[in-house]
């Protein structure tokens, strides 16, 4: 169970990894596709798109490093089921935003498949959140101190 | 290093990022410059009748490279401090909303002075911009300025509409009317 949970928490880590480090220095881009979403108000999504980038990066290293693995495991999966509910509702809705879920060069358009791949990322979060820290972890060494 | 003082720090870093967005993004892009851009020349290379130009940016619809794309491009440079571009963002979204499916929209930044006329152009200038003036039509930051070097036609907003051919049919700058950019459109269109 241990080992699994190692190569869930480098999984979910190295997808927040690239989607955060693809978003850095993109932020028109970023904002532009949030508000695509036409969910949030224009003073929300600027510093969203400023700081959201910087939080999966620092979300995907913690789960990585499994530091304050079942908090970290608990916001990614709050944060994927944020992304699945905002990419369904732009489905129903039939708005054409795109996903920007990997930066400005990912053109793919939001549609069920990327709400089914969140809420299986949210899932496997879940599962991390509940079995933490797994393998390898820097909360085993902490508690050892 | 305890597990106390490792929460602290990480909720010390956590609420520097959220300050750091919000003060950046609401100072404007006078002070929140992140990157700076040259000076383009006033007269780019392109030229009506003659293949367009290659280029390729990051818009906010995505990446868009010229030599991929098979329909008609509609090209805009424009500058955020420029009052006839910012005059000009309704039109270009009224025909954005006509011809979205049928033509390629991009619109370039290509100045390196921000929306105050006085400090530097930056990617966040450009998403004030978009946010102002509620721009719905792709958007693109050119730090380098390339598509300006390429494109401008003396003055903002310079305006290039590229046949499927690669040729472009039409070049104007300045403040140009929706009839005269529509009927461009339809004539590359048929």
């Amino acid at each position: 169970m241990n080992a699994a949970v190692l190569v869930l928490r480098i999984l979910l880590g190295g997808v927040l990894l690239a989607a955060g480090g693809l978003k850095v220095g993109h932020a028109s881009s970023l904002a532009a596709s949030i508000a695509d979403f036409r969910l949030l108000p224009a003073a929300v999504i600027g510093p969203l798109a400023l700081a959201l980038p910087y939080l999966e990066l620092l979300l995907g290293a913690y789960l990585i490093a499994g530091l304050f693995t079942r908090i970290a495991a608990a916001l990614a999966a709050f944060e994927f089921l944020i992304y699945a509910v905002a990419i369904a509702s732009a489905v129903m809705r039939r708005i054409p935003a795109g996903c920007g879920c990997f930066g400005p060069k990912d053109t793919a358009l939001a549609d069920w498949p990327h709400v089914a791949f969140d809420l299986a990322l949210a899932a496997a979060s879940g599962v991390v959140a509940f079995a933490a820290p797994g393998a390898l972890a820097v909360d085993r060494v902490l508690r050892r101190v | 290093m305890n597990r106390r003082a490792l929460a602290a720090l990480t909720t010390v870093v956590v609420a520097a990022i959220v300050v750091v967005a919000v003060v950046v993004y609401f100072r404007g892009p006078t002070r929140g410059s992140v990157q700076v851009a040259s000076q383009p020349p006033v007269v780019g290379k392109a030229q009506e009748g003659k293949t367009a130009p290659q280029f390729a940016v990051a818009t906010t619809a995505g990446y868009f490279d010229l030599s991929k794309t098979r329909k008609p491009v509609f090209v805009e440079v424009f500058a955020t401090w420029c009052p006839h571009c910012q005059r000009e963002t309704a039109i270009i979204d009224r025909l954005y909303a006509k011809y979205r499916n049928r033509v390629e929209f991009v619109a370039v930044s290509g100045s390196d002075t921000a929306m105050d006329g006085t400090s530097t152009s930056s990617e966040l200038d450009v998403l004030d911009w978009i946010r102002h003036f509620n721009v719905k039509y792709p958007v693109a930051y050119d730090p380098t300025l390339n598509v300006a070097n390429l494109y401008l036609q003396g003055g903002f907003p310079t305006i290039a509409i590229i046949g499927t051919d690669k040729k472009i049919r039409y070049l104007d700058d300045g403040e140009i009317a929706y009839g005269e950019l529509d009927s461009a459109l339809r004539s590359v269109l048929r």
